[in-house]
């Protein structure tokens, strides 16, 4: 880890953490509000929900037509869409341009002639691209309570809650060690931003349409988002051991993998 | 002592060559010029000295430390001005040498960064994305000289600059020099060089085709003669020393190289009925197929 190089990369990041915080909290915040709303008109929507096919209210992120009325069904759902989505985006376009955007912005010859290891380098913007993530993630979390607490109906348990945000941020420290893998197999200079979307898009619908298929084989596993546990309704509901170990050590061999690759790689000029 | 050593240096990419089989190596102190025309390999060479990208095969020793192994510490005591690099656009100048020093242990450095920005003629508080290019070029050089290094590798440095800064800038590495700096200084212009360097190494697709000392280099006084006879005539029937490979149009027009005197040349031709004579400085390349084709 790089002193001046951490503070320099956290300056540089800064503005694109606080919009980006904005507005998933933003968004958090606003649909967590129509809660009060949705209880309002229970039966109508409960009647509405009828004739809609279950796989339409899967596709909403809605474990069962009984989580849109509890609090925390509510939450999960919208969770899901607004941090385990637009996070896992954030996650990995952050981490996907850190390192490569040095090399397509020119700056690498700068950076990369001062007294400082590659290590050094590598792991002080991954931990910079983690760190935003996580106040990305401590934010929304925060808000997320505070809305539960305020639009809430019933006393509720904040177990799941918070089991819940830890996935969140599991799912999302893995597309940001993804992103960090994919820009340094990169052989040409230039953003990946693009790719990178598509491919947090293409593994959330797969994992979309894993659920509504009803196909929970290995099929589903492919995509990290049917590692997160959604069922926060369910009794018993709690941090598992294999998907946190799933988790933990995928990221864990994509950082190994990305770290080995960019310590011996040509800086693309 | 030498402070840089290569030995059988070589790069490719992919299938393409980089360079190949190079070995060269610099003198403590020498101002060593590195001249070859664009894609000779010079680029790369100092990419794998600044440990940029990695060698194929073979290896090169700075300060006597392997440049894969000990970069870093060859990093702390080395300046390196790329050839085409931009510079962080949001930042003010000043704000990024602060950034650069702060790499380093620098006595005094305020005081050498009020120096190098008087020499540069350089706003300290002006936007680098609002600079010119020969601006941003004088914020590269400076950034490589603020830590006062031993080694200076200067990859093309004059580009952009005016000829008033460029002086100024020459008489700078003279300074520094003299105060020890050893400069690695690569180019594609030969007469650039010329007055400025002690030493010069000759890359042509990828191989060192010569190292000469530019004082031997100078002896050898090579110029580019053109001669527009009336008629057809043979120059070599005048009988002048150091006359190269001639090129004729119909035996009227002549080009070729010339590494006699000129006062010879000068002298045979008062006799002879001539329509136009040009003495040039030839180009770099020129003087590569004179010697060394």
């Amino acid at each position: 880890m790089n002193g001046i190089l951490f503070r320099m990369e956290l300056r540089r990041n800064a503005r694109s953490l606080i919009m980006w915080t904005l507005i998933i909290s933003a968004l958090i915040f606003f649909t967590m509000s129509f809660f009060r709303t949705v209880l309002l008109y229970q039966q109508q929507i409960a009647g509405m929900i009828q004739i809609v096919p279950a796989v339409a209210v899967k596709m909403r992120g809605f474990s069962n037509i009984n989580d849109i009325f509890s609090i925390m069904g509510f939450y999960t759902a919208n969770n899901l869409i607004y941090m385990m989505l637009l996070g896992s985006i954030y996650a990995i376009m952050l981490s996907s341009n850190i390192l490569l955007k040095e090399e397509y912005g020119k700056t690498a010859e700068y950076l990369m002639s001062r007294p400082i290891t590659r290590n050094d380098i590598f792991y002080t913007k991954l931990f910079v691209a983690f760190l935003n993530v996580f106040i990305l993630n401590v934010i929304a979390t925060l808000v997320g309570f505070i809305s539960i607490h305020i639009f809430k109906n019933t006393e509720c348990d904040f177990y799941p809650f918070f089991v819940i945000s830890l996935y969140t941020l599991f799912l999302n420290l893995l597309f940001g060690s993804l992103g960090v893998l994919i820009s340094v197999l990169m052989k040409r200079a230039r953003p990946v931003t693009s790719f990178c979307i598509a491919l947090v898009m293409v593994l959330y619908f797969l994992h979309t349409i894993s659920r509504m298929s009803g196909v929970d084989g290995t099929f589903g596993y492919i995509s990290p988002y049917k590692w997160v546990d959604v069922s926060v309704s369910q009794p018993g509901y709690g941090l598992e051991g294999w998907r946190t170990a799933a988790f933990l050590g995928t990221i864990a061999l994509l950082i190994a993998g990305a770290g080995f690759i960019y310590r011996k790689k040509d800086i693309l000029t | 002592m030498n402070l840089l050593e290569i030995n059988h240096l070589c790069k490719f990419y992919g299938g393409s060559l980089g360079i190949d089989d190079l070995n060269l190596s610099v003198a403590a102190g020498d101002i060593f010029g590195f001249i070859g025309p664009n894609g000779a390999g010079k680029s790369t060479t100092i990419r794998i000295l600044l440990n940029l990208i990695f060698p194929t095969s073979g290896s090169a020793r700075i300060f006597g430390l392997d440049v894969v192994r000990d970069s870093k510490k060859i990093r702390s005591r080395t300046g390196y001005v790329p050839s085409d690099a931009s510079i962080y656009d949001r930042m003010k100048v000043m704000d990024f040498l602060k950034y650069v020093t702060s790499f380093y242990r620098v006595d005094n450095i305020q005081e050498r960064i009020d120096r190098l920005l008087e020499v540069f003629d350089l706003d300290p508080g002006r936007k680098i994305a609002e600079l010119s290019m020969g601006n941003k070029k004088k914020v590269s050089i400076i950034q490589a000289m603020i830590h006062r290094p031993e080694l200076l590798i200067l990859d093309e440095p004059t580009s952009g600059l005016d000829p008033l800064i460029q002086s100024r800038f020459f008489d700078l590495l003279h300074e520094e020099n003299r105060q020890g700096t050893t400069i690695f200084f690569s180019s594609h212009t030969l007469s650039e060089v010329q007055s400025f360097c002690k030493t010069v190494a000759i890359i042509k697709e990828g191989k060192i085709v010569a190292v000469e000392e530019i004082a031997t280099l100078r002896k050898k006084q090579l110029k580019k003669i053109q001669i527009h006879f009336p008629e057809s005539r043979n120059i070599r029937d005048l009988g002048i020393q150091g006359i190269g490979q001639a090129e004729s149009d119909r035996g009227r027009k002549l080009v070729f190289m010339f590494s006699g005197s000129i006062n010879d040349l000068i002298g045979k031709l008062a006799s002879q009925q001539i329509e136009n004579l040009s003495i040039e400085e030839p180009s770099l390349e020129e003087i590569f197929l004179h010697y060394y084709k």
